[in-house]
């Protein structure tokens, strides 16, 4: 207790208020960070946490409030500005740019060289230096964009670093590692920190509070609800505080025994990603009906080729898919969406709807030019606003009109109007993929009751999803995904997310 | 058959290098302001404009000089628009483009009217850049090469050195290295406190600079006066020589000499009268070779990956 | 009496109101504007009727709504045109009288006759935008048009009005054939549609004097080289004067095969699955793929449709106001269709409007020329600016943006002063 209260304060923010034109991001919020201290900013999506960073960072200005830095008040009207009073932040989707190499992305705007050009041997002389000092190991010469993702961060903290940050912000750093590179990503941190660096983490996982911080900061609905020694504290007060009531931290799954005969089959599958490369190699699985197969890896092992192929917007260089027994292989989209096979994308508003186009326009796509939806070459739009108020009140779709455009809504009701296109359907094969991304605790629990609902209806689903929590909580079987091919299988009771983590990531037993 | 055989000779590659030079000048402006990420389909109106407001200068001034500086600001200034529209306006590239475009021939009809009191042609220059043919001494005797490359007119020699520069300051200047990434990922650039809107407007700014060079080429050096619509598509050449060169400089020149070939063969047929076709055909070569460089190369080369895309930092409200 | 009964014959009054109004409008019989307007209070009464109060005022509200840019835009355009009159030491007052009663009154005739040709360019490169596709090289289809026009309407005899169809929907195909091969370059190879329809351009612009010359312009058997031999009186099309007396004896009813035409764009952009696969195409390719519709296919449909919308133009013209075709390189019709579709915001029926309206500009524009000596080409700068304006929508919310932002400091400096 004692050595926290020596600690100098070296950034603090007084009454940040941030308002938007439709949302008041932070209200009123006042943290203080302390010299050499790893301090966690904990909430879910929306509750201010990013908001609040950015203003830390420059890029937004707040409405009212004030940041003090060693005592004395600072504005910040851009980035610019908090590089050279010392703050780094690392971004949660990575600012780097691809096609550039490692250097020249970290000098990036504090390129060395006199006048208008870049002394590039000083440059990487500069980058080799940085990164063996912190340990963090990267190639100089290496193109960005043919690093791992683990790599790549490091790069990003190399940049903020290399101007000298003395408060490295991180937002949401392990959403994109495995359990491994968690684990090198504290020791990083805990290296940083005996450098004389000052870390904020923002994040909406417990465990990792918990694992690396000492001091959190939990912000609700864009207020600060409560302040901790991570070590006085447990997830589970945490996650009452973050949520605002006691979480149920997994949906109720009722027994169900699957079909016996498999409701879709996969076949030694070969997919090229558009780099040309193998990104699904040789995989094999299968559904039944009534039970939901989880899918877990890491982001980048085929999860999205995988899902492509199987709805045939990708072509298969090799191998089968089959439903109810029938080679599907050579089948268009269109064909296969007539099958009742449904698909949940994961990039909602890219492939899942037409933003500018209405909830009723958007729930019959795919199915516009068949009756009762179009007769002849028109379409009836009588019957088509009527059946999307139907499904809006099945799928708790919140919406005054369905004639309103699906830009609209929400994001969980954006994925409602998903859900309902696809699950009237009445489908016999379902794959579903990041159904919950981005979505709030109360749309999750909806989204994944409903999931459920449709597994006790005997639909055999594919769920691929990024978060081992939904693959555990919703999951039958548990196939884990590796460089392109299905490594390792098992049930979810008879598992832990430590052991699939390490089959995640290559581990061989 | 012996007048066909005969076209191919170093008169050819002269001329080819000659008749691509708006397309060079353009191509390699267009080159900057697509990596900074901005779509520039307004080449053609831009042009249109140099080449009006350098006849102007050199008109009043009686100094062809004068007229080429006014030409080129001519293009800078006017593509400001551009620039605004698509920058702070966040309006669609190629919509923006389009209208530059109208502007651009209605307001040279205007002038025109303005100044010489009818549309159509203006009045001769007394001296143009054409007749001013400089040899570098050692190396335009070389044979072939010599008189293609060293021996021309002061506009072709400046869009060389432009080449050359423009290469260096995307690979080599902070500038260059910002540009490059406010069409890659505009946001990592703004994160790390460099505006992108700045980039962008210089990119935009240079590509009307260059451009108002090409029509300034067009009408005081090519010629010696200025018609209306005396741009015939080049900017859109020039816009498919840049796609095909991969958007690169000297990639955009390649290409452009490409289109200057097929220019420059299409006189030479009407010319010696070779074939017996009406002169139109040939008048189209240079259309129907971009268009087989446009769908045989596109597939080739990466744009930048933010080209055309809008980048809006995130607004500021009460 | 149950008034839901009588729904239907509702609308067929408003409707005859509507169409009898427009015919005699664009005849230059102004009393058709009393007619539109009955229509049109009609209307309103008749959404007030069936579909209630509410409905009504949220049809008005989305209308002003839609009109306030255009009609910003052009208020301001003609401000700065005043300016740019004064500078150049015209009589902004007297021009602009001169260009407005030229326009919308005593030639009328020739705004409509202007209109007509815009509107089909117009509504090509609409329907285009709608897919998501730049048809920059309408021109070009328009050219290809007007030629196959010409050679059919010399050679072809039937009975006029089969004779008519036929040119009509023949040389449509023939210059919506122009678009095959962008079209196939832009599925197959990603080709910019802008570059290639535009080089497409290029090149029928310059088949045009071949044709010409083969077909009646050859220097060495007749006096004008320039233009090919007359169609037929058969193939003409008819004129408004057959029915209304009074309308000028140029003026023929292209326009209204427009309007029709306007409206069936408009029935297959929003009422047909064609029109709506397009428009998915356009708004988000990738959620449209990911539902089964053929991205391939809508671009292929939606520019070879373009291409028959612009070629008509080129069929208007022939048939309709030269009855021959003339060497004319420079005729714009294809960046004056541009401008008309950008101005409507791509909607087909606001193309009818701002064909119109630029039809009426350029036909002001001339009268104004010749009764003030204010040169015409004043007009180019209107119509410029106009578009600019309409176009960067967002150069209002930053203008707002930046006086609130301004006020704010405003008054943030104000209190820190006391």
């Amino acid at each position: 207790m004692s050595k926290q209260s020596e600690r100098r304060v070296i950034l603090e923010t007084r009454d940040i208020v941030k308002q938007f034109p439709r949302v008041l991001a932070n209200n009123r919020i006042s943290i203080k960070l302390h010299e050499n201290e790893i301090l966690s900013l904990l909430g879910e999506n929306g509750a201010g946490k990013s908001t609040l960073m950015n203003i830390l960072y420059g890029l937004y200005t707040p409405t009212s409030g004030s940041i003090h830095l060693n005592g004395e008040e600072v504005q910040f009207h851009s980035p610019k500005d908090a590089i050279e009073k010392g703050l780094g932040m690392v971004h949660q989707h990575f600012m780097l740019v691809d096609p550039l190499t490692v250097t020249e992305n970290i000098i990036l705007g504090a390129e060395p060289g006199k006048g208008g050009t870049i002394d590039y041997k000083q440059a990487r002389k500069e980058v080799v230096e940085l990164s063996e000092k912190y340990g963090l190991h990267v190639n100089p010469d290496a193109p960005v964009e043919t690093l791992s993702v683990g790599i790549q961060q490091r790069v990003e903290i190399l940049k903020a670093l290399y101007r000298q940050a003395k408060i490295l912000i991180l937002d949401e750093p392990t959403a994109v590692l495995t359990p491994q590179e968690v684990d090198e990503l504290f020791q990083v941190i805990s290296e940083l920190r005996k450098g004389g660096v000052s870390i904020i983490i923002i994040t909406h996982k417990l465990e990792e509070v918990k694992a690396i911080s000492d001091r959190v900061y939990i912000l609700r609905g864009g207020e600060m609800v409560g302040e901790r020694i991570t070590a006085d504290t447990t997830t589970a007060q945490l996650a009452n505080l973050m949520v605002g009531r006691d979480v149920v931290l997994t949906v109720e799954k009722k027994e169900k025994k699957a079909g016996d005969s498999p409701v879709f089959q996969i076949e030694d599958l070969r997919v090229l990603n558009i780099k040309k490369f193998p990104a699904v190699d040789g995989l094999s699985l299968e559904v039944k009906p009534g039970e939901i197969v989880g899918i877990a890896g890491v982001d980048g092992n085929g999860q999205s080729e995988l899902a492509e192929a199987i709805m045939g917007l990708l072509p298969v260089e090799n191998g089968k898919i089959s439903h109810l027994g029938e080679d599907i292989t050579q089948l268009t989209t269109k064909q296969r969406i007539s099958r009742s096979i449904s698909y949940v994308p994961s990039d909602r508003q890219r492939f899942g709807l037409v933003l500018p186009m209405t909830i009723g326009e958007n729930i019959m796509m795919g199915y516009h030019d068949r009756p009762p939806n179009s007769k002849g070459l028109r379409l009836n739009y009588s019957y088509i606003n009527s059946h999307a108020e139907e499904l809006s009140k099945s799928f708790d779709i919140r919406t005054p009109d369905v004639q309103n455009p699906a830009g609209k809504l929400s994001g969980g009701n954006q994925q409602k109007v998903i859900l309902a296109r696809e699950f009237s359907r009445d489908p016999t094969f379902l794959l579903v993929s990041q159904p919950t991304r981005g979505l709030d605790v109360g749309a999750i629990e909806y989204i994944h009751s409903q999931i459920l609902a449709m597994r006790d209806n005997n639909v055999g689903i594919l769920l691929i999803s990024l978060e081992l929590e939904e693959i555990f909580s919703l999951s039958d079987r548990i196939l884990v995904l590796y460089e392109g091919k299905i490594v390792k299988e098992f049930k979810p009771e008879e598992t832990t997310d430590k052991q699939v983590g390490f089959y995640m990531t290559g581990g061989k037993e | 058959m012996e007048g066909f055989f005969g076209i191919f000779n170093t008169q050819l590659l002269v001329a080819m290098v000659r008749l691509s030079t708006p397309i060079t000048l353009a191509a390699i402006g267009a080159v900057i302001c697509e990596r900074s990420g901005i779509v520039n389909i307004a080449m053609e109106g831009i042009m249109i404009i140099g080449a009006f407001f350098a006849t102007i200068g050199a008109l009043y001034t009686g100094n062809p000089w004068v007229g080429l500086v006014t030409g080129v600001v001519a293009g800078g200034v006017f593509s400001l628009l551009h620039a605004v529209a698509t920058v702070s306006f966040h309006l669609d590239h190629v919509v923006s483009g389009a209208v530059m475009n109208i502007l651009a021939f209605g307001l040279t009809k205007y002038f025109m009217v303005l100044f010489f009191g009818h549309p159509g042609t203006t009045d001769q220059i007394p001296r143009n850049l054409g007749e001013m043919e400089w040899a570098i001494p050692v190396l335009s005797k070389i044979p072939v090469l010599g008189k293609v490359l060293f021996q021309q007119t002061p506009i072709v020699y400046i869009s060389f050195v432009l080449i050359i520069l423009f290469t260096w300051i995307m690979k080599r200047t902070k500038v260059g290295l910002h540009i490059r990434a406010a069409g890659e990922h505009p946001l990592a650039l703004e994160t790390i406190g460099v505006s992108v809107y700045k980039m962008r407007y210089l990119g935009v700014f240079i590509s009307g600079l260059a451009s108002g060079m090409a029509g300034a080429y067009l009408s005081i050096e090519n010629n010696a006066s200025f018609t209306e619509g005396m741009t015939n598509g080049r900017g859109f050449i020039a816009l498919a020589a840049n796609i095909s060169g991969g958007w690169t400089p000297i990639g955009a020149f390649i290409a452009a000499l490409f289109f200057g070939f097929a220019d420059a063969l299409q006189v030479r047929f009407q010319v010696l009268q070779v074939f017996k076709i009406p002169e139109e055909i040939f008048i189209i070569f240079p259309y129907v070779a971009t268009i087989i460089a446009v769908a045989g190369l596109v597939r080739k080369s990466r744009p930048p990956a933010a080209v055309g895309d809008d980048f809006m930092i995130e607004q500021e409200s009460d | 009496m149950d008034l839901k009964k009588l729904k239907p014959v509702f609308l067929a009054v408003i409707i005859v109101f509507a169409v009898v109004g427009v015919t005699l409008y664009m005849g230059t019989y102004f009393s058709g504007l009393l007619f539109i307007l009955l229509a049109l209070v009609l209307y309103a009464a008749f959404r007030y009727y069936y579909d209630g109060k509410e409905v009504l005022i949220s049809l008005l509200k989305k209308g002003l709504q839609g009109l306030m840019v255009p009609v910003i835009g052009i208020v301001i355009a003609i401000i700065i045109g005043a300016v740019v009159m004064l500078i150049s030491n015209y009589d902004p007052v007297a021009a602009y009288k001169a260009l407005f009663y030229g326009a919308f009154v005593r030639n009328w005739h020739i705004s409509v006759l202007n209109a007509a040709p815009l509107m089909f360019t117009g509504l090509s490169v609409a329907l285009a935008f709608h897919a998501g596709l730049f048809n920059i090289g309408a021109e070009g289809q328009y050219y290809i048009g007007a030629m196959a026009a010409t050679y059919l309407g010399l050679y072809v005899k039937l009975p006029p009005f089969l004779s008519l169809a036929l040119i009509f929907i023949l040389a449509g195909l023939l210059a919506s054939a122009w678009n095959i091969i962008p079209a196939v370059l832009k599925v197959r190879t990603g080709a910019h549609e802008v570059i290639t329809t535009m080089m497409f351009a290029h090149i029928a612009r310059y088949l045009s004097p071949i044709f010409i010359r083969a077909n009646g312009g050859d220097p060495a058997t007749s006096t004008h080289a320039y233009v090919t031999t007359e169609l037929p009186e058969s193939n003409w099309l008819p004129r408004f004067n057959a029915f209304l007396p009074d309308a000028n004896y140029r003026l023929h009813v292209g326009i209204l095969i427009g309007i029709v035409v306007a409206l069936l764009v408009y029935y297959l952009l929003y009422y047909t699955k064609v029109g709506f696969e397009i428009r998915a195409v356009g708004e988000n390719k990738d959620a449209a793929r990911a539902q089964g519709i053929s991205i391939g296919r809508s671009i292929l449909i939606a520019l070879l449709i373009a291409g028959f919308l612009a070629g008509l133009a080129g069929v208007n013209q022939v048939v309709g106001l030269d009855h021959k075709l003339y060497q004319n390189l420079d005729a714009n019709y294809g960046w004056n269709g541009i401008s008309v579709a950008l101005l409507a915001g791509s909607h087909p029926i606001g193309v009818i409007f701002t064909a119109l309206l630029w039809g009426a500009l350029d036909a002001g524009g001339q009268y104004m020329a010749r009764v003030t000596q204010t040169s015409n080409s004043i007009v180019e700068i209107i119509k410029g600016i106009i578009l600019f304006l309409v176009v960067a929508k967002y150069i209002y919310a930053y203008v707002g943006n930046r006086i609130r932002r301004a006020r704010k400091k405003r008054r943030a400096e104000a209190k820190e002063a006391v």
